[in-house]
């Protein structure tokens, strides 16, 4: 079953003076429990179209439905209510909340869902587990090593149980053992959670482990390969 | 979750929130310290005025104030003493014969007031006794005494057992005049008494002037928060026209105005001050974070949201400062209120204005809950265009900035 559908989807920026065809009449459509990697290289458009399919930007042309509702027509409150229900995000640089601790910032996603606080202490515990990083829970992120960090952003991701989430170059910034333990960390949760996962990427150890490959050159998709 | 995150925003740079709090610190202790000062200054303004000059009530003929003189005397003068006699608020009266007159030496002569008083009444109703700086108290000389201000002696370069000439209209407006003994110099606080005022024996200005009669009856009460009650009280049982300091002096309310008009105007500095540095702070605050605030809104954080925790942030260290810079005034008044704030060294400047030099800063307990409320307003007021500057953040920024 779908969860993403984009069609005839272009981007252009700078549309009245010198316009750029970010993303460039793209069609795809993303499977419940997919592990998909975007590649291709710099500038080709692989953050656009996480960017669009998260509902952080807007299309130019076409139209990207989640779970069967048309994202360009929700207004901006309930875009944000949208993305809070439906969209996890992972980011290279992990952004979690520096004044909170690797526990509260998983839980940080339930709290503006207004969730119970057991529900929310089980759940964190239970991810903070599964990612292996249960003992440093009360730590604030300065006091993680960046692939603890990670950890804690695909945790806080899955925290609410979204319909996919979105990773942008999830492992930019990490070392070897911390990228090969993340994408571990990931497959399991793909076939545990049965969380669909979405990768912008041009680390081939990521490209290794998805199941998916859609390839973007110039903003048009040039192949998409399922293992 | 938005207070609680917004506490702890809060201790993420402890050096800026320090500032920001110390600074309102500052600020309120300020405003604290500085109305306590104008009401000490009032207050003692006030005091001086009531003890040595006004007292709190005075009765006069309806007409006396647009010719004062002998021919506006009181018209009930045994009824009103009986009226007095059985109030039990006040404190002591005295009753006056007052007409304009010249004064000479000879050296010089210049135009007084004759205040003829009973020694006894006039020493408990306005403490003229112990204004004495030399001499004594209408009790050495036998024949005529007459004290007056050190200003005045200077002025006719008199000294104490002096011979002055007092000349005066009397009831029939013709010229007379009499010798008096200067028996003692004081000191008022009262700039105009000083100026112009000189006290001699009800009896000897009575023979001058030929009347009997009074034409100011000055009362002191015991307690000044029952002006209005004994006001209200003398008036109905006479036909004279009673008045208290206030109505008498409208300087008073002058004044209390133009503090009340000032302390305004230092509330609205300070605050403005306050102001400008909290909407400084707090834009950096936003501006340092501006990928977590596009994170936190790309994540699921309404823009309400946002705001508030910026609003909650600059609040939180209203709260924490305001009480502090509250009890800090607080601790400052209630030491100097007990100790006193010599400002001796303005002592001449002082005296023109009858002041002492020792002033007690007081301030009514109202002041503080108002001024927490105007801390916090400012704060939020302060917050605002930091908080609008983060809901105005493009989520995708801190995508791209990735």
């Amino acid at each position: 079953m779908s969860v993403i559908e984009a069609n005839h989807v272009s981007k252009i920026y700078n549309p009245d003076t010198i316009p750029v065809h970010a993303i460039n009449d793209v069609t795809l459509s993303i499977d419940e429990g997919e592990f998909t990697a975007i590649v291709g290289p710099s500038g080709c458009g692989k953050t656009t179209l996480l960017n669009l399919i998260g509902g952080l930007d807007t299309v130019s042309e076409g139209q990207i439905t989640v779970s069967g509702v048309n994202i360009a027509r929700l207004k901006e409150s309930d875009l944000t209510d949208f993305r809070l229900k439906n969209i996890g995000f992972v980011f290279q640089s992990y952004n979690l909340i520096p004044v909170l601790t690797a526990k509260e910032n998983v839980e940080f996603v339930m709290l503006l869902q207004r969730s119970h606080q057991a529900a929310m202490d089980d759940r964190a515990d239970e991810l903070l587990a599964k990612m292996g990083i249960s003992e440093v829970k009360d730590r604030r992120p300065a006091e993680l090593s960046g692939g603890q960090q990670q950890r804690v952003a695909v945790a806080r991701a899955l925290a609410s149980k979204p319909k996919f989430i979105l990773a942008d170059e999830p492992t930019a910034n990490l070392d070897s053992h911390s990228t090969a333990s993340l994408l571990d960390i990931m497959a399991r949760m793909n076939e545990e959670e049965k969380a669909t996962f979405i990768f912008s990427t041009h680390d081939q150890r990521v490209i290794d482990k998805a199941r998916r490959i859609i390839t973007l050159e110039d903003g048009k998709i040039i192949s998409d390969v399922r293992k | 979750m938005i207070p609680s995150l917004a506490w702890k925003n809060i201790w993420r740079s402890k050096r800026r929130s320090f500032v920001v709090i110390g600074a309102i610190i500052v600020g309120v202790w300020a405003l604290i310290f500085i109305f306590a000062f104008y009401n000490s200054f009032i207050e003692a303004f006030s005091r001086n005025a009531v003890n040595h000059e006004y007292s709190h009530i005075q009765v006069h003929h309806p007409d006396y104030l647009q010719e004062p003189g002998l021919e506006f005397r009181l018209t009930a003068e045994e009824a009103l003493a009986e009226t007095l006699a059985a109030l039990p608020e006040i404190s002591s009266w005295s009753g006056r014969q007052i007409v304009n007159g010249m004064i000479a030496s000879p050296k010089t002569n210049m135009g007084v007031q004759i205040y003829g008083v009973r020694p006894q009444d006039e020493m408990r109703t306005t403490g003229l006794k112990e204004q004495l700086t030399q001499g004594t108290y209408f009790e050495n000389v036998s024949r005529n005494p007459i004290l007056i201000s050190q200003q005045l002696a200077d002025k006719l370069k008199v000294k104490e057992k002096s011979k002055v000439v007092l000349t005066l209209q009397n009831l029939d407006r013709e010229i007379t005049a009499a010798a008096f003994r200067v028996e003692g110099i004081f000191k008022s606080k009262s700039p105009r008494v000083n100026e112009s005022v000189v006290y001699v024996r009800l009896d000897d200005l009575q023979r001058l002037t030929g009347v009997t009669a009074l034409n100011e009856v000055a009362i002191y009460l015991h307690q000044s928060e029952q002006i209005v009650q004994v006001k209200d009280s003398i008036a109905s049982q006479t036909d004279d026209l009673v008045r208290s300091y206030r109505e008498i002096a409208p300087e008073f309310d002058m004044m209390e105005q133009q503090s009340a008009t000032t302390k305004q105007i230092l509330t609205v500095i300070i605050m403005l001050a306050l102001l400008f540095g909290i909407v400084n702070t707090m834009l950096m605050a936003v501006l340092e974070r501006t990928r977590e605030i596009g994170m936190l809104r790309s994540i699921g954080m309404h823009k309400r949201s946002v705001f508030s925790m910026i609003i909650l942030e600059t609040c939180f260290m209203s709260v924490i400062a305001g009480p502090i810079g509250l009890l800090l005034g607080y601790l400052t008044n209630a030491w100097l209120g007990t100790r006193g704030m010599d400002l001796s060294s303005y002592a001449t400047a002082l005296d023109e204005y009858g002041m002492d030099t020792v002033f007690y800063p007081s301030i009514s307990g109202s002041t503080y809950p108002v001024l927490m409320i105007v801390v916090i307003a400012t704060a939020f007021l302060g917050a605002i265009y930091p908080a609008i500057k983060a809901i105005q953040l493009n989520p995708l920024e801190a995508i791209r900035k990735l």
